[in-house]
């Protein structure tokens, strides 16, 4: 029974309900829908929209909510109920939005080329001039096939008289397209029968356009085009990865791409492949850090340049979002006379921009009618509903106005028209706006037939989905043939077996390289902690002066004796501390661990959850809270160690060994070498008989205590323990072990460069060459007299020389593969 | 009076850049009084790619690349600029807050152009403070030409000169606080008084001479760039002004560039790979060379 499950509230009058005119008996267009849905029972109806809710979750289709408690991923919001748009009404939206797109094409020519509008007054130069999207570096450029909107959205309501009105238009990156159509493959899949008698028109046809049109937009024969988002953190991620992938173009941040020779090209281990064309979804003036806002980390250096050399398209072209404002609007009929000869066919909802008098002083005695809005972009202002204000807050208002009048535009607010959305069992009426799509083609513009709904929560009017509203798909019911292409895999289909790619971007490897040298310093650092911690509060004398010298191990350029500065075991400590949990200083084991975090976030779509859970509870078990307790210290680096160990693990067991591990292991071997050069430069240095706790220090530190006691008994001897930090390299904390490692996984990367290959074999060919057996040490008790030095100063000039070569080594890797700059050449010698 | 000009800008980074992507603005304008003889740009290493476009405002800006590591980069300017003439101050001008209210009604082209100098730019943001720093000098019906001289004699007196007291980034809020400041930081303090009253007014980027002329004082600002502002003035044209000497900018200055702001203009920008800290080195020669 109808009644039964359809709980429609009893007809609003001022509003247009797009169900029943009456609130009761559908219009014609939804009554075989209406039939439809009355054939699945509602428990029917509940499994199967449970079933899609899973769907949506495990896909992944998410939208970020900013500020939001719940932070990233929220799940993304869908009704199972379609907006049904009747054929003729459609044509009617069709045409006013194709129309609007060629007029808002000719407006960005005109203000991005002569100006003719403005200098002839059709346009006011303040609605320019004050505009902070107007991006002057942008004029005068040549724009492929005069597309400066590739696409174009438009938001739509309708009026209680049932007319479609346009409250927004969005020139700068649509977005929305992609979850338009999840929501479609989602909603025919839960509604079949409905779908399938319908004759809906499809989405495909259009965005195998809006693939084509892009392809269509290179210069090359064989283009590459790229999908520029501003990252994970942006509220329509999902939908860029989601589109990316469904038109089959790399996603790509700005830190992929770079210019070279005034041309664009994407970074990735294997080399630099060129460029073509950037749908972009990075607002225009965030693309270019040279030209354009220089405090932009989402952008290209050079790209306005690359585009002034007509070696790259961008689509929207960079300029576009100058009039993605409703300031715009009450020029549109006149603009439409005047650049199409025709008269505009949508209207745009009643509109005042105040930066022009009269309309100012309208809106000041209007203000409890009106909703007030921002005129440009990026101000953060949220709209103010007028009637919502109280007598000092209009005052207020009024002031702002009149201070800053082309700032604001003021609009009517409309009542929005409802539609049913379905609530366990019932349906409700809540308020809508249509968000439609135009897209320039080869063969002119076409919309696409639907569109993404946004409907309002239950508690008011407003419609937004930043604020938790919900979405719906709208699917427009042809009365011709449609084409059912479709550019997914059909189920069924053979599946194509599929392993690692041998190539990925650039800054996901030099990602991958960092958190495994940030993972690995902070093991280091930890180890060295723990070893220092746990003896500094007793040390006197010599013992002391040894921990010092272990102290200095942390520091990166490494010193060599004296270490003057903590002639106390409590300098020392407070130093310790400092070096431990100081989030100030870049030094410490907790800012390595944020940067280990920070790296990790970059990664989050490479890193398995259990992967990125560690990173984020290694932050959490290194934060050290005032008043602890010096010996609980201890347990902290215990915990960070313990932690540490498991992402290692993981890191050997859980990674495929594509180019990522290879760049990660490297990053981790590079940081261990650099470590024990260090320590053992430390057994380089003048070395008395005062200096023998050092050894066991280093042993422990090197986790090889057990493996030195097993070789030599108690035994402490400087030469044994070069040989086992050092030259063994059975050992996996030794020297010679990363040296070897560090050769062989540098031969599985692509695009080696010979003389760094050659450098790593040197390094490893030079501790293999070194003669412990020449070595003299001081023997605690024997005479001091007779010890020759030299052949120790030898061996610290070699480890000195290793240092060296390490650091440009690790530069060189990074320009080869991350920068893709020339690399410089390492000195071979020592 | 022809100057020939070499300016240089050095960056010592501590750690090779990989690349490199700048931007200059050290080709001197020709318009007016002033006249370019001739402009060439030095940079070493030796660019991987170079290009020259007119900006939005009319300046030459130049763009190149080096793309090979580098651990410094020099980039030298060098011009010679014809200076001709004398600069003529109207006698009489337009009352400045007519100019306000009857500028967005005319539509001329040098009137248009001038109409964008009125509104918010990066690094201005007209306010009231402003306006009513201002307001001493611009009682209403007084000639801008001379509301002009006052306000720019009144910042000179009621500002310090302190190179130590603001950097590149200090708003200009901050300078009318604080009172104290550099060249950029007085033009840029007076063009936000004069778009807080609603009058057009441009930032100048360019170059003073050092070496006085005899039994003439010294001017401050020397042996670098110097910065100053221009106002627009319908029937008289764009007026000159250099609050950080009081003094309206005649033979001994010379212009490199012009747009709302510092950050439109500034001479020169990069963005590099690798690098880390640098030290910069700026020097500018000036050399007044009597017309052949």
């Amino acid at each position: 029974m109808f009644a039964d499950l359809f709980q429609i509230p009893f007809a609003d009058p001022s509003v247009y309900n797009e169900l029943a005119s009456d609130g009761i008996t559908p219009r014609t267009h939804w009554a075989p829908f209406i039939n439809s849905l009355q054939n699945i029972t509602p428990d029917e109806l509940a499994r199967r929209w449970e079933r899609a809710e899973r769907r949506i979750r495990e896909n992944g289709v998410t939208y970020n909510i900013y500020g939001d408690p719940l932070g990233k991923n929220r799940p993304w919001a869908l009704d199972p109920v379609p907006l049904l748009v009747p054929s003729a009404e459609w044509r009617y939206i069709e045409a006013g939005i194709i129309q609007r797109a060629e007029l808002l094409n000719l407006i960005l020519q005109d203000i991005y080329g002569e100006r003719r509008l403005i200098s002839n007054g059709d346009l006011p130069a303040s609605l320019l001039f004050a505009n902070p999207a107007f991006l002057r570096p942008l004029v005068g450029v040549k724009v492929q096939q005069s597309s400066w909107l590739h696409s174009l959205a438009v938001d739509l309501a309708r009026s209680p008289d049932g007319q479609w009105w346009v409250l927004a238009d969005r020139t700068q990156a649509p977005s929305g397209s992609g979850y338009a159509l999840e929501n479609r493959t989602i909603v025919a899949d839960v509604l079949p029968e409905a779908f399938n008698t319908s004759n809906v028109r499809r989405l495909a046809p259009f965005f195998r356009a809006h693939r084509d049109s892009l392809l269509r937009l290179a210069k090359s024969d064989n283009p590459q085009v790229v999908l520029l988002t501003p990252g994970p953190y942006n509220e329509t991620y999902f939908e860029q990865s989601y589109l990316a992938r469904y038109l089959g173009f790399p996603l790509v941040e700005g830190a992929d791409l770079t210019v070279r020779d005034r041309k664009v090209f994407l970074k990735t281990v294997q080399g630099l492949t060129p460029v073509d064309v950037i749908l972009r979804r990075v607002d225009d003036s965030f693309c270019d850090p040279l030209e354009l806002r220089g405090d932009s980390f989402l952008g290209v250096a050079g790209l306005v340049d690359s585009i002034n050399a007509g070696n790259v398209t961008v689509a929207n072209a960079l300029g576009s979002g100058v009039i993605e404002t409703a300031a715009i609007m009450p020029f549109l009929p006149g603009l439409a006379n005047k650049l199409l000869g025709e008269p505009l066919r949508l209207p745009s909802v009643a509109t005042w921009w105040c930066g022009q008098e009269p309309a100012l002083r309208w809106v000041l005695e209007h203000l409890n009618q009106v909703v007030v809005k921002p005129a440009f972009p990026l101000s953060g202002m949220e709209p103010i509903f007028g009637a919502d204000l109280a007598n000092a807050e209009t005052r207020n208002m009024s002031a702002k106005l009149r201070a800053k009048p082309h700032a604001y535009v003021a609009q009517e607010q409309v009542a929005l028209s409802t539609a049913p959305v379905w609530d366990h069992g019932q349906l409700h009426s809540r308020s809508l706006v249509l968000r439609t799509y135009v897209l320039k083609t080869g063969d002119g513009w076409i919309a696409m037939p639907g569109g993404l709904v946004r409907v309002a929560g239950a508690d008011g009017p407003v419609v937004s989905m930043q604020k938790g509203g919900n979405s719906k798909d709208a699917w427009v019911l042809w009365d011709g043939p449609v084409d059912t292409f479709s550019l997914l895999r059909r189920r069924g289909q053979p599946l194509e077996l599929r392993r690692g790619s041998s190539d990925i971007p650039s800054r996901a490897a030099d990602n991958l390289f960092w958190l495994g040298r940030y993972a690995e310093r902070a093991e280091c650092m930890a180890r060295l902690l723990r070893c220092l911690m746990a003896r500094v509060r007793r040390a006197t004398g010599a013992e002391l002066r040894c921990l010092v010298r272990l102290h200095a191990c942390f520091d990166s350029q490494h010193d060599l004796l004296p270490k003057t500065r903590y002639s106390t075991p409590r300098d020392l400590e407070d130093e310790l501390i400092s070096l431990m949990s100081d989030a100030g200083r870049p030094d410490s084991l907790l800012s390595t661990i944020v940067e280990l975090r920070r790296v990790g976030g970059q990664l989050r779509e490479r890193l398995s959850t259990d992967m990125s859970r560690l990173v984020g509870q290694l932050a959490d078990a290194a934060s050290v809270e005032e008043y602890m307790l010096f010996i609980e210290y201890s347990a902290v680096l215990d915990g960070c160690l313990e932690l540490l160990a498991a992402i290692s693990g993981m890191e050997r067991e859980n990674i495929t060994r594509g180019p990522g591990w290879l760049f990660m292991s490297i990053g981790r071997r590079l940081e261990r070498a650099m470590y024990a050069v260090r320590q053992l430069r430390e057994v380089t240095a003048p070395f008395d008989e005062a200096s023998w706790p050092l050894l066991d220090y280093l042993l422990e530190v090197a986790d090889s205590s057990m493996t030195y006691r097993s070789r030599y008994f108690t035994t402490l001897h400087p030469v044994a323990v070069l040989d086992v930090l050092m030259s063994d390299t059975t050992n996996p904390r030794s020297l010679a072990f990363q040296l070897s490692e560090l050769a062989e996984l540098y031969q599985k990367l692509p695009r080696q460069v010979p003389e760094d290959l050659k450098a790593m074999q040197h390094a490893n060919a030079l501790l293999a060459e070194l003669d412990l057996g020449t070595l003299d040490y001081p023997v605690p008790g024997a005479d001091r007299a007779g010890v020759d030095d030299g052949a120790r100063a030898e061996l610290d000039r070699s480890l000195c020389y290793l240092q060296e070569l390490l650091r440009s080594w690790a530069d060189n890797l990074s320009n080869t593969y991350f920068g893709h700059a020339r690399t410089l050449p390492i000195s071979i010698g020592g | 009076m022809t100057y020939r000009i070499v300016h240089k800008t050095t960056y010592k980074y501590k750690h090779p850049v990989a690349f490199g992507n700048h931007s200059v603005y050290l080709a001197p304008h020709s318009q007016g009084r002033q006249r370019c003889e001739s402009y060439k740009l030095l940079v070493t290493p030796e660019p991987a790619t170079r290009s020259e476009r007119t900006d939005f405002y009319g300046n030459r800006v130049s763009f190149f690349t080096i793309q090979e590591p580098h651990e410094e980069l020099a980039i030298e300017g060098h011009s010679v600029v014809t200076l001709d003439g004398e600069v003529s101050w109207p006698a009489q001008s337009m009352a400045w807050d007519e100019v306000a209210r009857s500028l967005p009604l005319g539509l001329t082209s040098a009137s248009l152009d001038a109409f964008q100098f009125v509104f918010e730019s990066p690094r201005i943001k007209p306010k009231p403070e402003f306006a009513a720093y201002a307001a001493a000098s611009f009682p209403s019906g007084r000639p801008l030409a001379e509301a002009l001289l006052d306000l720019t004699a009144r910042i000179h007196r009621d500002f310090e000169f302190d190179s130590k007291a603001t950097n590149v980034r200090t708003p200009p809020e901050q300078v009318l606080r604080q009172r104290k400041g550099v060249c950029q930081d007085f033009a840029q303090l007076q063009i936000a008084c004069l778009r807080s009253l609603g009058l057009p007014a441009r930032y100048v980027s360019g170059y003073l001479r050092t070496t006085p002329p005899p039994g003439q004082p010294r001017l401050i600002g020397a042996d670098a760039s110097h910065a100053w502002l221009s106002v627009y003035c319908p029937e008289a044209g764009w007026l000159d002004v250099d609050p950080t000497n009081n003094l309206v900018p005649s033979q001994s200055h010379i212009i490199l560039a012009w747009g709302r702001d510092y950050s439109d203009v500034s001479p020169v920008r990069g963005v590099i790979l690798g690098g880390q800290d640098h030290k910069l080195e700026v020097a500018v020669d000036l050399e007044p060379r009597p017309v052949p």
